[in-house]
């Protein structure tokens, strides 16, 4: 018997030294559960979300050309958004997205129970920071999802992959209670975090303050003029409506609009209040620093020295003649009050017309000048590929490179300056590294001016100061009532002066001129005039440029110092490079083609103020996993919309 | 049969007289790791001088001592010699040798000796006879020597008298001495492995034959797992390949020389195509998992360890055998899933010192570069698309004209100033084609020398070989240079006891320009720049955009990869039949990529340098050095034994084992930026930042209990039976064991004996059987069921304090139930030898079975907010078959051969988490490589044509603005919409499955010839049915912004309506839709059946001519054999493929086709013997 086990015997310890040689885990990663645990954790995990937040990188001109989707810039390629039949219910993706949300809750869910415990190491300042920036980014996340889906999930922890646990998860919550979650996330960052962090470009207190004065601003007068809508809670055609589990829902929507226009006027108040602005507008959008510019309140920084380099290429775009696929529009460069704060077509204004850059910018608010390029501007301090020069090799800017391929063009002849630095190491084709300005007070000034406005129809104390602070910092007359008494709404060209198809009050207009002109270029618009519902009067609106063919026309068949002739070649003819002066007398940049698909203008669907959700997410939510009855999937589609890849919204 | 001398390689022969053969020895003095020095001693033979004194001392012992003294051989019948010697008394000192031999046979009545060169033949003298019969007896005396086809003398031939039972074997120099009976006597030459050969004796004396190679002989003796098999005992798929494959292939892996070769054996050019340093995918019998949570390569084993077959030394390979299904590669269990590709290196034999020195000299160039267009057309091709998009021309006319200007030579500046830089974009006018600028031809060349020999308890083999080859790129010359040597020394210690070493030692050096070693982005690059961007400028120096100025001065990446093995083996026979073996092996891989950056220039227009970036990576004037290592170390064990038992035509044999695995790497990469001087671009010349790169630190290991039992009864029936018991460490310790079980049966039906009366035609017929569990433990993540918190140090882009933060970021998901993938194979076999063996086919038929596939995650709602984890959810069934067929035969001198082989495969998803069928991933019942796509109707001629098929059919899904000269596709299901419906299996729309993407029908054709001295052979191989969707610029040549876009010759070939502004002119029947510079051209680059690409082709792959030259003219230069030889490599290709692509180069990571071409190569080269 003893014989017969013995082999067993063997074999087992045999396989027991086997199991152990077979005992494998990781050299060198870390487990999980050794991980944000301590203060350096907590910064590594927090720093890896920064990079969703707008900041110029790679090609072209960064955050500056990201107003190319609104009616203030203009690219080479028109807005698809604007043009019937270009947008459609894409198969997969898009918006609907929770991966960031995920990171996000992981991170809270962990740390705030360590914290509250006091279990992390370290500063617990500093800690409470990282777990305020968080909440922050949670809500920064959730701001983008209300822009462009509205009605949104709210997940506040990580969920397990269970079919129905993610079906369940993926109902959408009314805009509103969404909105009220951004807010309450923002009070918890502002609540958390430093005033000063605890590393330098990194998120503060007044940062969560400003972001709620913006997300507050947009809800409430989203609510507020899209009321009446299928794009508010409760609304006729709701999509909410038909959601079993939205059967109890209902909104006081004066409250409600009451609400966030408060909370956005007393947020803003804490930034406007204790971040007075830069007296010098230029140098915030072209140094490398700006540790020393209490208005700026995040920036990120470049550095060409680490491998491998951090950079962009926003200044050698610039310094290219001008060019880098943008160009502001005619109603954008209209919008810019004379120093005197006269609009332009006031008597007595002084405006001396558009037919030449030195008109155009004759005693003209301040921030034009800083913000568009005009003949004579310096560009680069060492001449490369800038073509007009002196004898020093400093390049000028002479003439907008309007013909020019699209990656170097000047769309409408009005070519972007915010940025520029004449450091000719950041010089075309080279690595620029000024600093990207994330956000700054100046916003706060704004959004203060307009929430009062629009909760109370005048303006208080605060309101005058703050924006007779910003009118003094353009170099322009501060008297916003001079404005205000001389405009005409009529005369103005800005698709803001309408919110649906009414006309708005000559202050309320004023206010949102003051944002565009003082947000130039800072990728504002779009989002503005959404919240607005300002697009619906975009019907066969023909993007203008410069006035082209008066005057400026010369600088290309008649050049001075010896620069190369550019023939002009007209829509209608072989390869033509500019619109027609039949046409008009102002470049039209997507009348040059005649197959251009805006060439007949711009026309605005409603149901584009939301955009669709992808089909494979109703696909993977139905009632019974794999059915085709997608009408049973835990998701509604926003209005306007159907399930289905590919198709047009209703109108298109 | 006995399994035991087969193991040995050595048969007795079929005579009974048993030949002593006492050969020369060679003393081994030295060994070292890796060179042995010997020395050999060399004899003088005629004058020999020897020491003897005997004292009624046997003959034999007297004759041993003589051999031992002299290294004279002595040949003779032992039988006769102990019948007819007489004892010897003998006594002298430093006596020629000749003395002493008349001295001894003067004592020796009955015995005779002749010495025959380096031999002493040992005969009885007919003393009975008269002395006109011993006159006849010596007539009757037939000698000569056997050679083999490559002139290498045949040692231990069993040489015998027709009808009778005297026979002679041959000594180690191929001679041999018979008796025969009268001089009409025919003499039969047969050896193991080579076709026997009948010669009549007709009166002459001296018979000297060259016996050819059966190479596929039914007594061939293929190597399997843990031992050998006679190829006619084999009941598993198991293909052995033949090596003349291999031999003079101007190719620089092991895996372009086996690409067609076997059938099952796929390999297929990777992404990178003919770039040095890539190596041939390699799978068996096509796809084994979907391979995204595992990977499924076939096990390769160099004698018996794993190692890369793509830089072995190709002439140090003596064997090569795949195990394609279950019962064959059973043994290897857990490794061996998806096949086996065992490669046993050459080993000593005994017998004098044998020198041999291979060489040869290649020329390559590319097989296929597309025609870009010259700068005039091409302007004029993206002008009319831009106009086509609607946006402003590319080029305007003054560029135009100055285009034209310099083709026609009127103007020599290939571009203009633009400030104080030159234009290198529109605005230039040069006319370079940047295919034919880049890439060029080139010599490489390649020797290699080995020795080998030895005693019976000793035997070595050396090789050496060096390889240099030079890559075809005509700017920043790429070289890869490989040094292979060999050490294998086997030691008989005693009766019971055999102890054998092996070392391999092989270093690889490839160096590339910096640039090119970035993935593929050069050939990016080279696809999408423009004739007109000027190669270079007008003071002469290079401009950017060619990318010369990179490929030439912006620096290296140098790997240094050293690969040693280390193999020990104990060979223990406590008894016959017993065999006891212990090995373990070491195989050691050391690489170090040395990467540096240097600065790099241009020029503006005055001559001065402008310090330029060299990409989007580095900031302009950026330089580095870096220096990466890698450790992997790998460490085997096994112990097995097998017994065997043999009675009365049964025979058993059994054998147990087990094997342990160990891996361990370890890899470092350090760099430091701003290097001094490029003249020094070190990391301890430099003084920038410190950076880490990269740091890997993982192991895994395995461990396998092994059993098989063989059974056989008459040569007829054969039953062979496999069980594994196999743990992994990638697996928790409740997943981590399996059981894996194989049988297979086979039935030699041709050795029955009611088959006797065919078996002169059919010698082999062989129906056999086999199924087969096993099991695939190579999941991607090492540690697959460990959650790891993934932390990037300094990887962050937002700096923090103005340097690069460290970043970290949520975990991912594991499963804690991830097991083994279970493939389950079933083979059907028959192996048919007919007409004397001149015919041999073998068939095959399988279904392998993927159960338990690790499988890419299923789909799950995004609101998850992550990926799920890969799991066992999969499963996978995989078809085929397999046809081999070889003639072999020879018409008087000529010898000839044919093969032909065959195989197919369909891989089907049987099961796949995916309940909404939706075609975006896996579904139940896909075909792997289905291309879903539209049907195309035509191209619109008119804009009123267009306009009649919306009015029926709309296309507004796919797009908007449609006119003449856009696609039409088809309504096929008929609801009056061109859609992809949900883009499921349900509701699919107007797709369909338009076409497959996986090869079907590879095959290979063989064809060889010899005639005296010539020989000549041809191969070919391709795939006969395979689709292929090519996408981007190299098809397109309109594809995305000007960037992005392309223009070949073949690209002209689109839409130009009648009333076209274009300088091309109308083409109303165009291949391809209107040109579109931008977004709108994409809604008519839909998948669709006008576009799909044939991509079978048929391919020269090799012909090769060779001359031996005649024996006479080698022996006056004191050598056995002199080939001379011409190889060309992919000579022609045969394919319908659209003319930018080769067949077998369509991939490349930034997108189909854009890669380093594949090379046609030409060659001559020598074969020498010493």
């Amino acid at each position: 018997m003893k014989k017969n086990i013995l082999p067993f015997v063997i074999l087992c310890s045999i396989l027991t030294a086997c199991n152990k040689f077979l005992d494998r885990s990781p050299l060198d990663a870390v487990p999980i559960d050794k991980y944000l645990n301590a203060e350096g954790d907590l910064a590594a995990y927090s720093a890896n979300l920064y990079g969703q937040l707008p900041s110029h990188s790679g090609y072209g001109l960064g955050t500056f050309a990201l107003d190319n989707n609104s009616d203030n810039q203009a690219g080479s390629s028109p807005n698809p958004l604007f043009v019937i039949g270009q947008t459609r219910v894409p198969q997969s993706g898009g918006d609907w997205d929770f991966s960031q949300i995920r990171n996000v809750n992981y991170f809270i869910n962990k740390v705030r129970p360590k914290l509250e415990n006091g279990e992390l190491i370290g500063s617990t300042a500093n800690n409470e920071h990282y777990l305020g920036e968080m909440y922050f980014f949670r809500a920064f996340i959730y701001f983008g999802k209300l822009v462009s889906l509205g009605d949104f999930p709210i997940l506040k922890n990580w969920i397990t992959e269970d079919y129905d646990v993610v079906r369940e998860a993926s109902k959408r919550r009314p805009r509103n209670e969404v909105a009220r979650f951004i807010l309450q996330d923002l009070d918890s960052a502002y609540h958390y975090m430093k005033e000063t962090p605890p590393a330098s470009n990194r998120l503060k207190k007044a940062v969560a303050a400003l972001m709620k004065s913006r997300v507050a601003l947009f809800e409430g007068t989203w609510l507020k003029y899209h009321q009446g809508t299928a794009r508010v809670p409760g609304g006729p055609g709701w999509p909410g409506n038909t959601a079993a589990y939205l059967a109890n829902f209902s909104i006081d929507l004066d409250a409600e609009i009451r609400y966030f226009l408060t909370e956005a006027k007393e947020a803003a108040k804490i930034v406007a209040d204790n971040f007075p602005l830069y007296g010098d507008y230029e140098s915030m959008f072209n140094n490398e620093n700006l540790s020393g510019v209490p208005e700026v309140l995040l920036w990120r920084q470049y550095d060409t020295e680490l491998t491998p380099a951090v950079n962009h290429f926003v200044v050698g775009y610039i310094q290219r003649n001008g060019g880098g696929n943008s160009g502001y529009t005619r109603s954008m460069i209209e919008s810019f009050l004379m120093e005197n704060g006269l609009p332009i077509y006031a008597a007595n204004s002084g405006y001396q017309g558009d037919e030449n850059y030195e008109k155009v910018f004759h005693n003209r608010d301040g921030r034009l000048g800083y913000n568009v390029l005009k003949t004579g501007d310096l560009l680069t301090t060492n001449a490369l590929l800038t073509e007009y020069m002196d004898e020093n090799r400093n390049g000028y800017f002479y003439r907008p490179p309007i013909t020019e391929a699209d990656e170097n063009r000047s769309v409408t002849g009005y070519s972007l300056k915010k940025g520029l630095t004449p450091d000719p190491a950041q010089g075309p084709t080279y690595p620029s590294t000024t600093a990207s300005v994330v956000f700054r007070s100046a916003e706060a000034y704004l959004n203060y001016i307009e929430a009062d406005f629009e909760l109370n129809g005048s303006l208080d104390a605060n309101s005058d100061r703050y924006w007779k602070d910003l009118r003094r910092r353009a170099n322009m007359e501060t008297d916003y009532n001079i404005t205000i008494a001389n405009t005409d709404m009529a005369k103005e060209r800005d698709l803001a002066t309408h919110s649906g198809r009414n006309l708005v009050n000559p202050t309320l207009y004023n206010i949102r001129r003051e944002r565009r002109v003082e947000l130039a270029a800072e990728g504002f618009r779009l989002r503005d005039l959404k919240r607005w519902r300002s697009l619906d009067l975009m019907q066969n609106y023909v993007v203008e440029g410069f006035n082209l063919w008066d005057k400026n026309y010369e600088l290309y068949t008649n050049p001075d110092n010896n620069l190369p002739k550019i023939t002009l070649r007209e829509n209608g003819v072989n390869n033509p490079n500019v619109s027609s002066k039949n046409d008009s007398k102002y470049l039209l940049p997507y009348r040059v083609n005649s197959s251009n698909i805006a060439f007949g203008g711009y026309n605005w669907n409603p149901n584009k103020y939301l955009n669709p959700i992808a089909f494979d997410h109703f696909r993977l939510t139905t009632e019974q996993e794999g059915s085709t009855d997608y009408t049973t999937s835990s998701i509604y589609q926003n209005p306007g919309w159907k399930v289905e890849t590919n198709s047009l919204p209703e109108g298109d | 049969m006995n399994f035991y001398d087969q193991a040995i390689g050595w048969l007795p022969c079929i005579q009974p007289i048993v030949q002593k053969r006492i050969v020369m020895r060679v003393q081994l003095l030295l060994l070292s790791l890796f060179f042995l020095i010997l020395q050999l001693q060399a004899y003088d033979l005629k004058a020999q001088r020897l020491t003897q004194n005997a004292n009624q001392k046997s003959l034999e012992n007297v004759l041993k001592e003589m051999n031992r003294q002299t290294g004279y051989d002595f040949l003779y019948n032992a039988e006769q010699l102990k019948k007819h010697a007489a004892p010897v008394t003998i006594s002298g000192k430093n006596m020629p040798l000749e003395e002493l031999l008349t001295q001894v046979f003067d004592q020796q009545p009955r015995l005779s000796y002749t010495i025959d060169q380096k031999t002493v033949v040992i005969r009885p003298k007919r003393i009975d006879l008269t002395q006109k019969e011993q006159i006849i007896v010596q007539e009757r005396i037939v000698t000569g020597q056997v050679r083999d086809e490559n002139g290498q003398p045949l040692s231990g031939v069993s040489v015998l008298v027709k009808g009778t039972t005297i026979g002679a074997s041959t000594d180690q120099s191929g001679g041999y001495s018979i008796e025969i009976p009268n001089s009409t006597s025919v003499l039969v030459f047969s050896y193991l492995g080579y076709v026997s050969q009948e010669v009549s004796v007709q009166g002459r004396s001296e018979i000297s034959v060259v016996l050819r190679a059966q190479i596929s002989g039914l007594e061939e003796v293929v190597v399997v797992g843990f031992g050998t098999q006679k190829k006619e005992n084999l009941t598993g798929a198991v293909a052995s390949v033949d090596m003349k494959a291999l031999e003079s292939r101007p190719v620089s892996q092991l895996g372009q020389a086996l690409q067609g070769v076997v059938p099952g054996l796929n390999l297929n050019v990777s992404g990178l195509g003919g770039e040095l340093g890539q190596t041939l995918s390699t799978n068996i019998r096509g796809t084994g998992t979907i391979g995204q949570g595992s990977s499924a390569s076939p096990l390769i084993l160099i004698d018996g360890m794993e190692g890369n077959m793509n830089n072995l030394n190709p002439a140090d390979i003596e064997s090569i055998s795949v195990l394609k299904d279950a019962s064959s590669a059973a043994v290897y269990g857990s490794r061996a899933a998806f096949g086996v590709i065992l490669i046993t290196t050459k080993s000593g034999k005994e017998g004098k010192m044998r020198i041999t020195y291979n060489n040869n000299f290649r020329y390559s160039g590319p097989t296929n570069l597309p025609n870009q267009l010259d700068s005039w057309r091409f302007a004029n091709y993206f002008n009319d698309a831009a106009a086509n998009e609607g946006v402003a021309p590319i080029f305007n006319d003054e560029t135009l004209a100055r285009i034209q200007q310099y083709i026609a030579g009127e103007i020599s500046t290939t571009t203009i100033p633009n400030g104080q830089q030159w234009h290198f974009h529109q605005q230039a006018n040069d006319n370079v084609n940047w295919f034919k600028e880049h890439f060029t031809s080139s010599w490489s060349g390649e020797h290699n020398i080995q020795l080998n020999g030895g005693s019976d308890k000793l035997q070595y083999y050396f090789s050496s070989s060096y390889l240099d080859q030079d890559g075809i790129l005509r700017h920043g010359d790429d070289n890869y240079k490989r040094f292979n040597s060999t050490a294998k020394i086997n030691a008989k210690v005693n009766k019971f006891i055999d102890f054998n070493v092996n070392t391999r030692f092989i270093r690889f050096k490839l160096d590339n320009p910096l640039y090119s070693d970035m993935n593929g982005l050069l050939y990016h690059d080279i696809v999408r720049i423009w004739p007109m961007m000027p190669f270079k400028d007008p003071n002469g120096h290079y401009m950017r955009n060619g990318k010369l100025i990179q490929m030439e001065d912006g620096g290296r990446a140098v790997t240094n990869n050293d690969n040693l093995y280390g193999q020990a083996e104990l060979v223990i026979r406590p008894l016959k039949n017993w065999n006891i073996y212990v090995q373990g092996g070491v195989r050691t891989i050391n690489q170090n990529k040395h990467r540096f950056l240097n600065p790099i220039y241009e020029y503006d227009i005055n001559g001065n340098p402008l310090a330029l970036n060299y990409s989007g990576d580095y900031a302009v004037g950026a330089t580095f050095a870096e220096t990466f290592f890698d450790n992997s170390n790998f460490y085997t064990s096994s112990i097995y034994s097998d017994y065997t038992v043999e009675k009365g035509g049964h025979l058993f044999k059994g054998m147990l084992g087990m094997n342990t695995e160990d891996f361990k790497t370890r890899s470092l990469g350090a760099s430091r930026s701003d290097v001094i001087t490029p003249e020094v671009p070190e990391i301890g010349a430099a003084t920038g930042e410190d950076r880490i790169t990269s740091s890997t630190l993982y192991d895994w290991a395995t461990v396998g209990f092994f059993g098989r039992a063989n059974y056989s009864y008459g040569g007829r029936y054969l039953f062979e039976a496999n069980l594994r018991y196999d743990g992994s460490s990638r697996f928790l310790a409740d997943q981590r064991w399996t059981w894996l079980p194989s049988f297979s049966l086979g039935w030699n039906i041709a050795n029955e004996p009611f088959f006797e009366s065919y078996r002169n035609i059919v010698s082999q017929f062989k129906p056999r059987v086999s199924w087969g569990k096993l099991g695939n433990q190579n999941t991607n993540a090492i540690y697959p069921f460990y959650l790891t918190q993934s932390v990037n140090a300094n990887a962050g882009n937002w700096l923090i304090n103005g340097s690069r933060p460290t970043t970290a970021g949520v975990p991912g998901m594991i499963s804690n139930y991830l097991t083994w993938e279970k493939v389950y194979n079933t083979n059907i076999g028959l192996d048919v030898a007919l007409l004397g063996n001149r015919l041999m086919a073998n068939f095959d038929y399988f279904i392998r079975v993927t159960d338990d596939m690790v499988g890419p995650p299923a789909e799950v709602g995004a609101a998850l907010g992550i990926g799920l984890p890969p799991t066992n959810n999969a499963k996978l069934r995989n078809k085929g078959w397999e046809l081999m067929m070889n003639w072999r035969d020879n018409i008087g001198s000529l010898g000839y051969e044919i093969g032909f082989n065959l195989s197919d495969n369909r891989v089907k998803v049987e099961k796949y988490p995916n309940k909404s069928m939706a075609l975006n991933t896996f579904y139940d019942g896909q075909e792997l490589g289905e291309i879903w796509g539209y049907e195309t109707q035509g191209i619109a001629k008119s804009q009123e044509e267009m306009d009649n098929w919306l009015s029926h059919t709309s296309q507004s899904v796919l797009g908007s603005n449609w006119g003449a000269g856009d696609i039409m596709y088809k309504d096929l299901d008929g609801d009056g919409e061109v859609n992809a419906g949900s883009n499921t299996l349900n509701d699919h729309g107007d797709l369909r499955v338009i076409g497959n993407n996986n090869p079907r029908y590879r095959f290979g054709i063989n064809l060889g010839a010899t005639y005296k001295g010539w020989d000549f052979s041809a191969f070919l191989q391709g795939v006969l049915k395979r689709d292929l969707w090519l996408d981007g610029p190299m098809f397109w040549g309109m594809v995305g912004n000007v960037w992005q876009a392309a223009g070949f010759e073949e690209h002209l070939d689109y839409f130009r309506p009648e009333d076209t502004e274009s300088i091309f002119g109308p083409n109303l029947d165009p291949y391809y839709p209107r040109a579109y510079m931008g977004g709108r051209g994409s809604k008519n680059q839909n998948v669709q059946t006008r576009y799909l690409q044939n991509g079978s082709y048929m391919r020269i792959k090799n012909v090769q001519l060779g001359y031996t030259l005649p024996e006479s003219y080698t022996n006056t230069l004191h050598m056995q054999r002199i080939r001379l030889f011409f190889s060309a490599e992919n000579l022609i290709t045969f394919s319908k493929i659209a003319k930018m692509y080769d067949p077998e180069a369509v991939g490349g990571p930034w997108g189909s086709g854009k890669t380093y071409p594949l090379n046609s190569t030409v060659s001559f080269g020598v074969n020498l013997t010493f």
